[in-house]
């Protein structure tokens, strides 16, 4: 009984001294440094955006046959009337990305559709948006489709619109900045007549752009 | 009664309008730049603790955050946090249409119509437009140094006090604007010496240069002593100037040709896009020439004073792009005094027209179509409109980590601070290199300083890109949600 007392008392003495200790604990405060005022920022960029890659891009594995569907293929548009370039741009083989070579459609999600004229397998899609300045195109989406609406059958190859924003879904793929390689997709052999890419914007401007874009794969018989 | 005031006073009076609405509709479309940004937290700092202090270093005179003031509170707005881009952007918008009203009673001696087309065409001109729609000094300068030649003017043709003292007031505003002020001022005196005007009315030619003087100092050191609250504001007032003149003609990172500001109002293709004035500078320029032809006093006086200010301002190497604006109302009165000089009604009326809509068209491209991209020469080094996202992303990442920080970590991060200004006080910390702890609520770093804070972060965080403004991008990390 006195072992049990002892025990009792103990326990609350060291249950009031851990409340003591618990009641002087505070959350840290740490001091964040304000920001200074600046002057005129100097008009640079930076080269190094992300570790370049040593070597070669890996290369992507297609069926044997692969050719480029979109090679001169009809494309149409969201913004059916570009301020800048024409969408024929898009497929037209040349992706230098200098002035006159590329489209420009406006603010807003928009969206490229190109018409591979038949039902085909997609094993890749390259996609060059612009690349002659370090930028990331947001809430960039890949579909293939025989449906030229991409109401039914819709397939998506790729998708970084990690907050649904162009309400096409979730993505989980990784935004990227754009070079002179583009951007090389596995088409995953999906089945369409039709490839629709959209994207919302970039990290420079709200305006969405197109090089060049290609479809590789091949006819379905 | 009122017909012939009517008839007299409201075409004015619908230029007025026509020149507020260019320089007010949608003010708070086009994101901060990082000078607006800069300027608008110390505003906000003024508004919210009735704090100012003059800083030499990079900044320039006080009446920009001062004039916000009545503003803010009559909007009812009198935090930091609630202080709005519109508010801010209003002191030029005002400043710009009061500068349209102005040099038409400048240009007046050239006669109504002659006054009217030079206003109207600095109402429509694409820089004016642009940067009355910015939160920066330069427009305030360029009206203030309207309202002085005004003023100088009128006291010199009636010899009046009221003028003298309205002429040191003005002054000393342009000087309490910015401390190259006396650049502008020294340009309007030598371009009035070169018409060798005639002698004031007044007698007593010493006592209003007294006046004049002193008056403009004593409204100066008003505004650069803080109001007598920061008396070392008229030291720094004249501290300024060495440091000033060495970024001017040292390495400051904004170094250009000579013919920069000539290429502003010539014809440039960028990106598919054309921005050009061809016609504006050809007509100005047919002008200049037709000044010394007529002798023709207000143009030779416009004449001057555009070649002064071109001169002063395209022989130091640092140059930026709103600098431009204090070229416009010389320009538009050389365009103005040509065109008058057509002969031919029809021809005068089709050739004005459509040099105000060619003008028009294009401050549609520069100030409302493209008003941040990078390819509009005015938008110089501009915020990308990625920046507006940036408060949503840091609210909902309070949301998720209430305990949590937003570290900024970037050897350039404004316009950030004003995006983030509504967020708890010490919620928000900026580093230009990573801390040892780089650990948030969300972490935006620049491409650059991204590789070592993804080294220091703990846990699994989502990367998603941002761009601070074209060619800078920043990655922004969102740590995954804390377990339920």
């Amino acid at each position: 009984m006195m072992h049990h007392s002892r025990l009792s008392l103990l326990l609350a003495v060291l249950a009031l001294t851990g409340a003591a200790q618990a009641a002087d604990t505070v959350p840290l405060q740490i001091e964040l440094p304000k920001p200074l005022f600046a002057g005129t920022p100097r008009p640079i960029s930076l080269p190094n955006l992300e570790k370049p890659r040593t070597g070669k891009r890996p290369d992507l594995m297609v069926p044997a046959g692969t050719v480029n569907l979109s090679k001169g293929k009809p494309v149409t548009s969201s913004d059916s009337l570009p301020v800048i370039g024409e969408l024929s741009f898009i497929t037209d083989g040349d992706k230098s990305g200098t002035d006159g070579t590329y489209v420009e459609l406006g603010p807003t999600p928009q969206w490229i559709q190109i018409d591979l004229g038949a039902p085909a397998k997609i094993a890749a899609v390259a996609v060059w948006h612009f690349h002659s300045q370090a930028r990331v195109y947001h809430d960039v989406v890949v579909q293939v489709s025989n449906d030229a609406t991409f109401k039914t059958g819709v397939t998506t190859i790729f998708n970084n619109d990690d907050d649904d924003s162009s309400k096409l879904g979730k993505g989980t793929d990784q935004a990227y900045i754009e070079n002179y390689e583009g951007k090389l997709l596995d088409g995953k052999g999906a089945t369409g007549r039709y490839v629709r890419l959209s994207s919302n914007g970039n990290t420079s401007d709200e305006l969405n752009h197109y090089c060049e874009v290609e479809v590789h794969g091949s006819l379905v018989k | 009664m009122f017909a012939p005031a009517l008839r007299r006073w409201l075409p004015l009076a619908l230029l007025a309008v026509l020149a507020l609405g260019l320089r007010t509709y949608e003010l708070d479309r086009r994101p901060l730049h990082a000078d607006e940004a800069n300027q608008a937290v110390k505003t906000g700092e003024l508004l919210e603790h009735g704090r100012y202090a003059f800083d030499p270093h990079d900044h320039h005179g006080p009446t920009l955050y001062y004039a916000a003031l009545p503003l803010a509170w009559l909007r009812g707005e009198t935090t930091l946090a609630t202080l709005s881009e519109t508010t801010l952007r209003l002191v030029p918008a005002l400043a710009g249409t009061c500068g349209v009203l102005f040099l038409f009673f400048l240009a007046r001696p050239l006669g109504v119509g002659p006054a009217f087309l030079a206003a109207a065409l600095m109402a429509v001109a694409p820089a004016a437009v642009y940067y009355s729609r910015y939160f920066i000094q330069e427009t305030l300068l360029v009206t203030c140094t309207l309202a002085a030649a005004l003023a100088m003017q009128r006291w010199w043709q009636s010899g009046r006090l009221t003028w003298a003292l309205a002429a040191g007031a003005a002054l000393g505003l342009m000087q309490a604007t910015k401390a190259s002020a006396p650049v502008f001022a020294l340009a309007a005196l030598g371009a009035a010496l070169v018409v060798t005007p005639r002698r004031p009315v007044t007698t007593r030619l010493g006592r209003d240069l007294a006046l004049i003087g002193g008056t403009a100092l004593g409204v100066a050191a008003l505004f650069y002593s803080s109001f007598g609250t920061h008396p070392a504001g008229l030291r720094d007032a004249i501290a300024t100037y060495p440091i000033a003149s060495a970024r001017a003609t040292g390495d400051s990172g904004h170094e250009k040709p000579w013919w920069y500001y000539a290429s502003l109002f010539g014809w440039e293709k960028n990106g598919g896009l054309v921005w050009q004035q061809l016609a504006f500078s050809a007509v100005a320029l047919t002008g200049a020439l037709l000044a010394w032809i007529t002798r023709q006093k207000v143009l030779r006086v416009a004449a001057a004073y555009t070649g002064l200010i071109f001169l002063a301002l395209s022989c130091p190497p640092y140059k930026t792009p709103w600098h431009a604006i204090h070229l416009v109302p010389g320009l538009a009165v050389l365009a103005a005094g040509a065109l008058a000089l057509i002969r031919w009604r029809a021809l005068a009326v089709v050739a004005t027209a459509n040099l105000v809509w060619l003008q028009l068209t294009q401050t549609h491209l520069v100030a409302f179509l493209r008003a941040a991209d990078a390819r509009n020469p005015y938008a110089y080094v501009h915020s990308s409109p990625d920046v507006l996202k940036l408060r949503a992303l840091a609210t909902a990442a309070l949301a998720q980590h209430p305990a949590g920080t937003i570290r900024i970590i970037s050897e350039e991060y404004w316009p950030i601070p004003w995006y983030l200004r509504s967020l708890p006080a010490g919620g928000v910390g900026y580093w230009a290199t990573p801390p040892a702890d780089c650990d948030g609520a969300l972490i935006l770093a620049s491409a650059a300083q991204a590789p070592a804070v993804r080294a220091r972060l703990h846990g699994n965080s989502r990367e998603t890109f941002l761009g601070l403004r074209p060619g800078f991008l920043c990655v922004v990390f969102t740590p995954a949600p804390p377990a339920p």
